[in-house]
Formats: C-alpha cells, sequence, structure tokens
C-alpha cells in the first residue's frame, strides 16, 4: 500500500522528465535545422522572411512575458517603434555605430516604460488596455509631430546597416538575438518571479497580502517586455533601415498579440509557434497576399476554436481525439 | 499590546462604514470581532491591512504605527491575513500556492532568483519542505497536487489559511473562516485555529457565526460600524445589546 503511495508521484516524475527532454531535443533540432537553412537555400527572399520572423519573435515573446501578470498592453507595437526610431536616429544623427544604439535603443524603451508603466500600474485589465492603447496613439503622433528629426509622414531614411554585403550575417545574428531573448525570457518566466508575476495575475489581493508588491512587480515586467520590444525595434530598424511610423501602429500590435494566440498565450513556445505560422504561412499563398488580413484571420478563427490552447495544444487535442475513438472502440466491441 | 486600533473611522461617500472603533488585542489571544452581516468587520480588516486608507484614527501594531500602509508592507511586518471570499491562485497546485507565498521569509534577492545561485537554491528548498510542513499542520498534505480551484470549499478556506501562515504572520487575521462551512469542516477549521494558536500565532477572527465564541478569549461585538460591546464570550452572549443587533429589537415570544 505504502509503496504504491510512493511510486505514484515517482512515475509521474520520470514522465515529466521524459517530456522535458523530448521537449528539449526538439528545440534544439529546430534550432539547429533553422542554422543550416541558408545552406540550402541562397534566395535572399526566404532569408528576409526569416529575419523578420525571428526579429518579432522577440517581440512577440516578451509582449506574452508581460501578459503573464494579467496586463495587456496595446502599446507594444508603438514601444518597437520607440526603439527602432531611437537606434535610427542615433545612427543618423549622432552618427553610434549600431553596437551602441541598439542597447541604447533597448534600455530607452525599458525606461519609458517605466515611466509609462508606473501610472497604469495602477489601472487593472481593460483599463490598462485602454491606458497603453492611448499611448501607442500617442507614439505615433509624436513621430509625426517631430517631422523635422523623425522625417514625419515620408518614414526615415538613413540607418546604417549593421552588415554589409549578403543577408546571410543578418540572418544568424536575428536567429542568435531570438534564441538568446527567449531563454532569456524563458529564465524570467519559471523562476519566482514568473510565479509572482502569475500569482498576481490570478489574485492581486492575495497576492499582496503574502507581501508581494503588486505595482512594483507589474512596473518590473512591463520594463522588461519594453526592453525586448526596443531591443526588437532597433535591429529591425537596423534591418530594414527605413522605418515608418505606420509600422508600429495599433494594427501592428494586434498582429502581435495574433501571433501570440494562434500560438497559444498559455505556452511560452506560443508566440513563437504563432509568429512562424502568421509569417511563413501568408509566403505559401503569396497569390492571396492581398487577402493576408483575412488569411490570419482565419487562422486565428480556426485555431482558437479548434484548438483553445493555441497550436502549441495540438499534441494533447489530438491525443484527446484518439483516446475517445478507441474508448468507442472498445465500446462497439463491448457491445 | 500586538495591534491597537483607536478611534478607526472610514468613510465611503456618505456612509460611515466604520466610525470611531477602538480595540486592541493582545500577545497570544484569540479575539473574535463578531456582528451582524454589514457591520463593518471585514472593512476594520481592510483598514488594518491596508487595503483601504482610514478617514481617521490609527492602527498601531508592534508598537508602530501602520494607519495607511500599502498590503505587501503590512505582511512584510508580521500581519497576515485570509480573505471572505477567498480568492486563491486557482491555476495553482495546492503546494504551489503555498510556496508562492513564501515571498518573504526567506526571501532571495532577484539576481539570486535570476541567476538561480545557490543561495536560491537552497531557499527553495526549505520552502518546498516549510510549505508540505504547513500543509501537514492544516490537513491538506494529501492533497498538495491538485488544483487549487477543485478542491472543495472547506479545503479551499483552510488553504487560504496555509497561505498566510507562509508569510509567518505574528498576528493572522481570518476574515468569516466558517461561512458556508458544513458541521464536519467547522469542527476541522476550529481545531487548525486551535493549533495555529499553539504556534504562537495571536489570532484575529472576523465571524458573524456565534460558534466561534468558544475558541474565542475575548470578543468585540460590531455594528453600524461601531463598537456595542466588548468582553468575555460569556458575557457577550447574554449581552441585551447584541441579542438586539442579532435577532432585532421586538419582543420574541
Amino acid at each position: 500500500m505504502n509503496s504504491v503511495a510512493m511510486s505514484q508521484p515517482m512515475s509521474a516524475g520520470v514522465r515529466s522528465d521524459r517530456k522535458r527532454r523530448a521537449k528539449l531535443s526538439a528545440t534544439v533540432g529546430f534550432i539547429v535545422a533553422l542554422c543550416l537553412l541558408p545552406v540550402f537555400t541562397s534566395s535572399t527572399y526566404t532569408l528576409h522572411i526569416f529575419i523578420l520572423t525571428f526579429i518579432y519573435i522577440v517581440t512577440t515573446v516578451s509582449l506574452r512575458t508581460i501578459t503573464t501578470s494579467g496586463q495587456f498592453p496595446l502599446a507594444h507595437g508603438a514601444f518597437m517603434g520607440v526603439g527602432a526610431y531611437a537606434a535610427g536616429m542615433a545612427s543618423r544623427w549622432l552618427g553610434w555605430s549600431c553596437w551602441i544604439t541598439i542597447p541604447s535603443g533597448a534600455l530607452l524603451t525599458a525606461a519609458l516604460g517605466i515611466l509609462i508603466g508606473y501610472p497604469f500600474s495602477r489601472l487593472r485589465t481593460l483599463y490598462y488596455a485602454m491606458g497603453s492603447l492611448f499611448f501607442g496613439l500617442g507614439v505615433i503622433q509624436v513621430v509625426y509631430a517631430l517631422g523635422d528629426w523623425t522625417g514625419g509622414y515620408s518614414g526615415f531614411t538613413g540607418v546604417r546597416p549593421m552588415f554589409t554585403g549578403s543577408k546571410v550575417s543578418y540572418y544568424y545574428f536575428s536567429l542568435g538575438l531570438a534564441v538568446a531573448c527567449s531563454v532569456a525570457l524563458y529564465r524570467f518566466e519559471f523562476s519566482r518571479i514568473g510565479t509572482n508575476l502569475k500569482a498576481i495575475h490570478q489574485s492581486h489581493e492575495v497576492a499582496s497580502s503574502v507581501g508581494i508588491n503588486e505595482a512594483w512587480y507589474r512596473v518590473m515586467v512591463v520594463a522588461v517586455g519594453c526592453f525586448f520590444a526596443g531591443l526588437s525595434g532597433a535591429v529591425y530598424a537596423h534591418y530594414n533601415l527605413v522605418i515608418s511610423a505606420a509600422s508600429f501602429n495599433l494594427g501592428t500590435t494586434l498582429g502581435l498579440f495574433m501571433g501570440v494566440l494562434v500560438g497559444g498565450i498559455g505556452s511560452f513556445a506560443g508566440p513563437i509557434v504563432g509568429t512562424f505560422i502568421l509569417t511563413l504561412f501568408p509566403e505559401f499563398f503569396r497569390d492571396l497576399r492581398i487577402y493576408s488580413p483575412l488569411v490570419s484571420a482565419a487562422i486565428l478563427l480556426i485555431a482558437v476554436y479548434i484548438f483553445p490552447q493555441g497550436l502549441v495544444g495540438i499534441p494533447q487535442v489530438v491525443r484527446a481525439w484518439y483516446i475517445r475513438d478507441r474508448k468507442g472502440d472498445q465500446v462497439a466491441h463491448a457491445s | 499590546m500586538l495591534l491597537e486600533i483607536k478611534g478607526l473611522t472610514k468613510h465611503f461617500g456618505g456612509l460611515a462604514a466604520v466610525s470611531q472603533f477602538d480595540m486592541y488585542v493582545n500577545q497570544g489571544e484569540i479575539v473574535g470581532l463578531i456582528g451582524p452581516n454589514g457591520a463593518g468587520k471585514t472593512t476594520v480588516f481592510n483598514l488594518i491591512t491596508g487595503v483601504y486608507s482610514p478617514t481617521g484614527g490609527q492602527v498601531i501594531y508592534d508598537g508602530e504605527e501602520i494607519t495607511g500602509m500599502k498590503p505587501h508592507k503590512v505582511a512584510e511586518l508580521g500581519i497576515g491575513r485570509t480573505f471572505q471570499l477567498n480568492p486563491l491562485f486557482g491555476e495553482f497546485t495546492v503546494l504551489q500556492n503555498v510556496s508562492a507565498s513564501f515571498h518573504l521569509h526567506p526571501r532571495s534577492s532577484l539576481l539570486d532568483i535570476y541567476f538561480n545561485t545557490a543561495t536560491y537554491r537552497r531557499n527553495e528548498v526549505y520552502i518546498s519542505e516549510q510549505s508540505l510542513e504547513i500543509l501537514r499542520l492544516v490537513g491538506l498534505e494529501h492533497l498538495k497536487d491538485e488544483l487549487a480551484r477543485n478542491l472543495p470549499h472547506g479545503y479551499q478556506k483552510m488553504l487560504g489559511v496555509a497561505r498566510a501562515l507562509a508569510t509567518r504572520p505574528k498576528l493572522l487575521l481570518l476574515d468569516e473562516p466558517l461561512a458556508g462551512m458544513n458541521p464536519s469542516e467547522i469542527n476541522f477549521t476550529l481545531m487548525n485555529i486551535r493549533k495555529t494558536r499553539q504556534q504562537g500565532v495571536t489570532v484575529l477572527i472576523v465571524e458573524h457565526n456565534m460558534q466561534i465564541l468558544e475558541l474565542c478569549d475575548r470578543v468585540v461585538v460590531i455594528n453600524f460600524g461601531q463598537k456595542i460591546c466588548e468582553g468575555l464570550p460569556g458575557e457577550v452572549r447574554e449581552n441585551q445589546d447584541v441579542i438586539t443587533a442579532y435577532f432585532g429589537g421586538g419582543h420574541v415570544a
């Protein structure tokens, strides 16, 4: 009796250990495959799509990190723009090297995140979403108003490139960046810091009653998320070399959210899977390009309807179907 | 005196939820704060723990004025609490609910946590042992891997107490620990509150269920935001004002 009770948690532990190892090897295999991609294709267009995907993975993963605390920031695209414009302007007007402009763009975005996050930390759920929405709209207007420095409506040009020559250097740099940022944010989420954020999400009153400083944690996670949004924006500016405020508007933010939701907001891998699907999928159907928002919307609806946990939940859903089928068979045999 | 409340007043708009309320709690006591629904009991709790800031008056804890302090600061000073509607970390397991509540003692620095240092790992091992110890104390150890939201009501309430104990409180505030419980759950809870006191924790209980009286060293009765009576459980039970507050002013046949 006693040994049975003891062995149950043990076997559960072994199973979760095996699952973890399977996930780890799948991840490593995927990254290795991505590393080998430039060997097999020399199409600059393919590389371009992957580079953008890697950059946006940094943005969507950091967006999801903020949502684990129960905040829905509708300004994440705008924060990406802050990083892009900060790095771009420092590159053109101050002549700084991209190795300085990128980190300083990210830090400036984080600082702005704290500045905005502090008053917003009093707002919860929908009110926070609304507050950040207005901030995002404001950023665009500032870019237009400061047209002499930002290029205004015609966009900002003259950002100096990080690498010259082929896109392969950009490819490996952005792949490395996406992996490094994902690892950094993974460790953040699965530490006590992430636990505290999830605790605040589930009940802010209980969290405060056990001594967790709710406001501080909420501002901190916004700062961290904004740092990575700014980082991705800065890299985007140094890759694309031309930036315009329209690339960082509400539509962009909603696109980022779509990536998170399609992949699965409840899982760390969700935004990574979602970003891949939403950027690569339209490429298979290039003829439908003008309908691309419609295609994305269709993907979102299908994903949410059939796979409530997002596309990362597919194995679970399929396993459930399989088990149900087998049970159905057994019932049929029994009768 | 561990806790002293002087002239505590809270207005919500024109409504005085609590007015000129005085009470104290000595070290090691179990004190009941009872009164009919809407009397202002929970408001007093929320004023002590900083969920609301008072319109007037003082809250003094362990010789220090804590009036209007933020909830997490109050928790840091050693006041743990449960909630009437008992919100939980529903998506966490029972064990995670308790270990997540070990935010204060021991406390790892952010850098220790992020870089997974030896100090942090040692703290986390200690926390999981202590969490199991607390679950054993309140009799929830066998449910440690269950999701908190799947627990029956009585167990959820006990989990609330376990979580509050994880903050290592000197003073524990229990908000209606018996609400919605069946008789066996009530006995279980009363036993657990006694065990908690044996651990050296001072307890202040808000209840409108008179069964709590058997547990209390001293009782304060509140109605319409004002203290109407104070004394030993036996005295309070006989007090005419209390009977009127609970059963109405008319003559009962």
